[in-house]
């Protein structure tokens, strides 16, 4: 969004509190009718997506300044989208741009990001990953009988957390690859940070500096299709990068991948995994997957007051995030029963991790995780799959924080368990604690 | 911002996460919908922000309400209290006051399925409610705001015409037991909810004489009197079959159709076809919708994008639209609707665009069963406000419509007020047909300050219409000064209205902004 139709749109915002549901339309329930983690946890309007375009209009009108009271309203949330979704349904507004250029401003104020935002972008730029952990040690996690292929055209991209803090998903990705025969790579001590924690927070200049040597590194290769199993990197390559810079390889998560891979045959999930399953669609791999489509079009008055675009310009709706793959996935596993819950696919809730809020706030994210444990509960399942390293982390530890029954498992690992990996394999790949 | 030790009174009430005084806070909350003409109208710059509260303050319970009430009438801080939030109404109007965003109070309290009324405390939504009430095969009245809007707010505050208000009434009249928090501090129970032994919620009239008039006073005190923290409404019969279903992404989502519900959408050609067309249509008792629109309206109504609306324009040739939904629990009864509907189309001579020239999408059915059709009302201009609004019978409520459309043209032809094709009027009917609801929908662009100003002056020039040629009182006369303009020439109600909100205001603490003060110009 560029500055001027920023400051067209802040202008424009009804008050109605759309923002604050899931679409008015699918509401099933008073416990699950809300969308918004933020709105739910602190109540106050300015919490909701609505409530910061409004801040943004404050702020461009000078009524209010740069300060740790904005700054922490502004930083509470996750970027999950659902006020997007929301609004819309209908309308044409973009709370999400709004409040991501309201974070730069804060940004170039010197005002944001959270101070425990700002140590972890100091590690990014001084050893490649937001945990600070040693860059030699970034692909630890590969077992030694994992294959790769140096000549491969398919590279398959870890990310950070699935290096350092989530192995188990990273090793099940890559078994599952192997297992159907994919030749693949990773880009061992050339992967960096994907830049996603830091573009949340609104530091788009350092963001801009990591995409480009990411994409340096990645086209230099030769690479014709790059694999994620990390939905945050995913989406940043699919949707963020080529806002900045287009490129011409293939972006895929291993959902799709696996997908293809078990409808040709080439993955055969004999094993019977007799549990009842509940999907947590991940925000990057859901509704905010949806990349912004190209429109060269015109703005033409129509009459006083009406303008219309011709074309008509294309609006995401979160209605083309990744979604069929991972339920493909779960009901083709033998045995598995598969039970949805009532906020999914575009108005699903989110985990409570994204956009920095797990580091800077997080009293938050293990609120806004039982929030969701509780509704995967309702929904009958035993086991809570998802298929984000960061959706893992932060629901894992809202269900030892909730003391639930629930189990969680990445989607990958259920694929390992109908491939009927050997026990001990398996046990290799289990989670460790976040 | 409060005085520290003010500050401190109040955060002992609610507890110091629950009070904010921060300067980004009060100022979000100054923020509304619609503010920028209602400033504009008060001579005042036409920007969207009120008077900024000195804070904002979230209670949890009818207790804590009570008491930061007390506490406001002990500082002589007035309080704004708001709830789903939607609207100028919701703004104080000075900036010696508080705001009660009463979202924590969020419970359903009863579904009563036996005695057909629902409790609900200020933050529970028309959606939410109905999402629940449907399980048991029952549905509640939404305000043509949409299903968004808290039902509380709609039925003690304000008016709350709606969609369905051929069955299912208006909110203002669904009123039964009530709870709420006096000017004073003091809690009235209103109706059976008040009864000594065994209080319950089935009525709003007595013990003794019925408040339910001053509660609601024309069109609702807007906080100008208090601040209700439960009501009861009553609940209708889910009018077909439960089963709600919706597969896609948003935004067209593929709704089940429920097996017997059928829209119509009629050209009446004019006034007078139209008047005859609407009553003895409401006659028959079976209509779910029965709306009278503009013919942008219909256009908008079943569009999601101002680019699919366009496709539509069909439509635009329309004179006198009527859309009509049927609705039915068996195949039975759905039959005798049809056949009842088959019969008057012949009598009236009337078409039905639906099955011939338009087939809308799934999801309309499931909006109209949701009430969010009058959300469609922001997709040209994103402003849009009804600049005037009588509740009356048919022949008035049409003769409004008739009197203010060249009004709106003078406007539309400046173009400061965006053309909607047509009478630019909502009409529906109050249970079937007993009495009428007219409104004047406008579209105006709230970035445009010509726009603004021009929404602003038509407001006030379509309300000296209704004064001069005798169509009733507008559903807008809100604050000291409309009050005062307008009392002297209807029995000086004004004085009336004074005199209530002094016996149960002394302090004058509950913001008066849009009701009426006790003094004359002490708002």
């Amino acid at each position: 969004m560029d500055e001027e139709e920023y400051q067209k749109m802040i202008k424009r915002c009804v008050r109605c509190s759309v923002c604050k549901w899931i679409p008015q339309v699918q509401i099933k329930s008073q416990k699950y009718a809300s969308g918004c983690p933020a709105i739910d946890i602190y109540n106050y309007h300015p919490y909701s997506g609505g409530g910061k375009i409004i801040l943004a209009l404050a702020y461009e009108m000078g009524r209010i300044k740069p300060s740790e009271e904005l700054r922490d309203i502004v930083y509470k949330c996750t970027v999950c989208g659902n006020c997007a979704v929301a609004c819309k349904y209908m309308s044409t507004l973009e709370p999400i741009e709004i409040m991501m250029k309201l974070r730069e401003k804060l940004v170039d104020t010197g005002c944001g990001p959270m101070p425990q935002q700002k140590t972890y972008i100091e590690a990014v730029k001084k050893v490649n990953n937001p945990y600070n952990e040693p860059h030699e040690k970034r692909m630890d996690w590969i077992p030694d009988d994992i294959h790769l292929d140096p000549k491969a055209k398919v590279l398959y991209y870890v990310g950070c957390t699935s290096s350092y803090r989530r192995k188990e998903m990273a090793i099940a990705a890559a078994r599952i690859m192997n297992e159907a025969g994919i030749s693949f790579n990773v880009l061992q001590e050339d992967e960096f940070c994907c830049g996603s924690p830091i573009l949340r927070t609104g530091d788009s200049n350092t963001f801009e500096e990591i995409l480009n040597k990411n994409l340096d590194i990645i086209e230099s290769k030769g690479i014709e299709t790059v694999v994620f199993s990390c939905a945050g990197c995913y989406d940043t390559f699919k949707v963020d990068y080529p806002l900045s810079r287009k490129y011409d390889f293939k972006v895929k998560h291993t959902v799709e991948l696996f997908d293809e891979l078990i409808e040709s045959g080439q993955l055969k999930l004999t094993n019977n995994v007799p549990i009842t399953v509940t999907y947590h669609d991940p925000c990057h791999l859901g509704r905010n997957a949806e990349r912004y489509e190209d429109w060269d079009g015109d703005v033409v008055p129509l009459m006083p007051l009406i303008s219309i675009n011709i074309p008509p310009k294309p609006k995401r709706t979160g209605s083309k995030g990744i979604y069929d793959a991972p339920r493909n996935i779960l009901k083709k596993i033998p045995g598995l029963k598969f039970v949805e819950m009532e906020r999914i696919q575009e108005y699903a809730y989110c985990c409570g991790a994204g956009a920095g809020v797990k580091s800077a706030f997080p009293e938050m994210a293990i609120k806004t995780a039982k929030i969701r444990i509780e509704e995967a509960e309702d929904s009958g399942a035993d086991i809570l799959v998802s298929a984000c390293p960061f959706c893992s982390t932060n629901l894992q530890d809202g269900i030892m924080d909730k003391n639930s029954k629930l189990k969680y498992f990445d989607i990958s690992e259920l694929i390992l368990m109908a491939l009927g990996l050997e026990p001990e394999k398996l046990k290799q790949a289990t989670a460790e604690v976040a | 911002m409060l005085e520290k030790e003010i500050l401190k009174e109040f955060q002992d009430i609610v507890g110091v996460e629950n009070i904010d005084d921060g300067e980004v806070m009060t100022n979000a909350y100054a923020y509304n919908w619609c503010i920028e003409f209602v400033n504009y109208m008060e001579d005042k710059e036409p920007i969207p922000f009120s008077p900024i509260p000195k804070a904002v303050i979230l209670p949890s319970s009818t207790e804590e309400v009570q008491k930061v009430v007390q506490l406001c009438n002990k500082y002589r801080i007035k309080f704004k209290a708001q709830s789903t939030g939607l609207g100028p109404w919701n703004q104080p109007s000075t900036d010696n006051s508080v705001i009660l965003d009463l979202r924590r109070m969020n419970k359903i309290v009863k579904i009563d399925v036996k005695n057909l009324y629902a409790v609900v405390e200020p933050y529970v939504s028309g959606a939410q409610l109905q999402a629940e009430t449907m399980k048991y095969g029952l549905n509640i009245h939404m305000p043509g705001a949409g299903p968004m809007a808290s039902t509380l707010a709609s039925h003690t505050s304000m008016a709350g015409p709606g969609f369905t208000s051929p069955q299912t009434g208006y909110s203002a009249r669904n009123v039964l037991g009530t709870e709420w928090v006096l000017p004073t501090g003091e809690i009235l129970r209103l109706g059976s909810f008040g009864l000594k032994n065994e209080p319950d919620w089935y009525s709003g009239d007595g013990p003794g004489p019925s408040l339910r008039g001053i509660m609601r006073g024309w069109v609702g005190t807007k906080s100008g009197l208090g601040v209700f923290t439960r009501v009861a409404t009553k609940l209708f019969p889910y009018p077909c079959g439960t089963e709600y279903v919706l597969k896609g992404h948003s935004p067209i989502y593929d709704f089940k159709i429920p097996d017997f519900i059928r829209a119509y959408v009629v050209d009446c050609k004019n006034f007078k076809h139209l008047e005859k067309s609407f009553i003895r249509i409401e006659e028959e008792e079976i209509a779910l919708i029965c709306s009278h629109m503009s013919s942008y309206a219909v256009m908008a109504i079943f569009s999601y994008t101002l680019e699919s609306l366009m496709d539509k324009i069909a439509f635009g040739s329309m004179k006198s639209p009527l859309v009509i939904v049927i609705a039915a629990r068996t195949k039975r009864e759905f039959d005798y609707k049809q056949k009842v509907m088959d019969y008057l189309m012949k009598e009236l001579n009337l078409i039905n665009i639906i099955g011939t020239k338009y087939e809308p999408e799934s999801l309309f059915y499931a909006e109209c069963l949701r009430t969010n059709l009058g959300y469609h009302g922001f997709i040209a201009t994103g402003g849009f406000q009804s600049a005037k609004g009588q509740c009356d019978s048919a022949a008035l409520c049409l003769r409004a419509e008739m009197k203010n459309k060249p009004l709106k043209q003078k406007y539309i032809e400046k173009g400061v007020i965006a053309n909607d094709f047509g009478e630019g009027a909502w009409m529906t009917s109050y249970e079937s047909g007993h009495f009428f609801h007219m409104e004047a929908p406008t579209f105006f662009d709230q970035t445009n300050v010509e726009s603004v100003k021009g929404m602003g002056e038509y407001m006030e020039e379509s309300n000296q219409m209704d004064l001069l040629k005798h169509l009733g009182v507008p559903f807008f006369i809100e604050g000291d000064h409309l009050h005062n303009h307008w009392g002297p020439h209807l029995m000086n109600y004004h004085n009336w209205l004074r005199k209530i909100k002094k016996i149960f205001d002394p302090n004058g603490v509950s913001d008066s902004g849009f009701y009426i003060s006790g003094n004359e110009g002490d708002v």
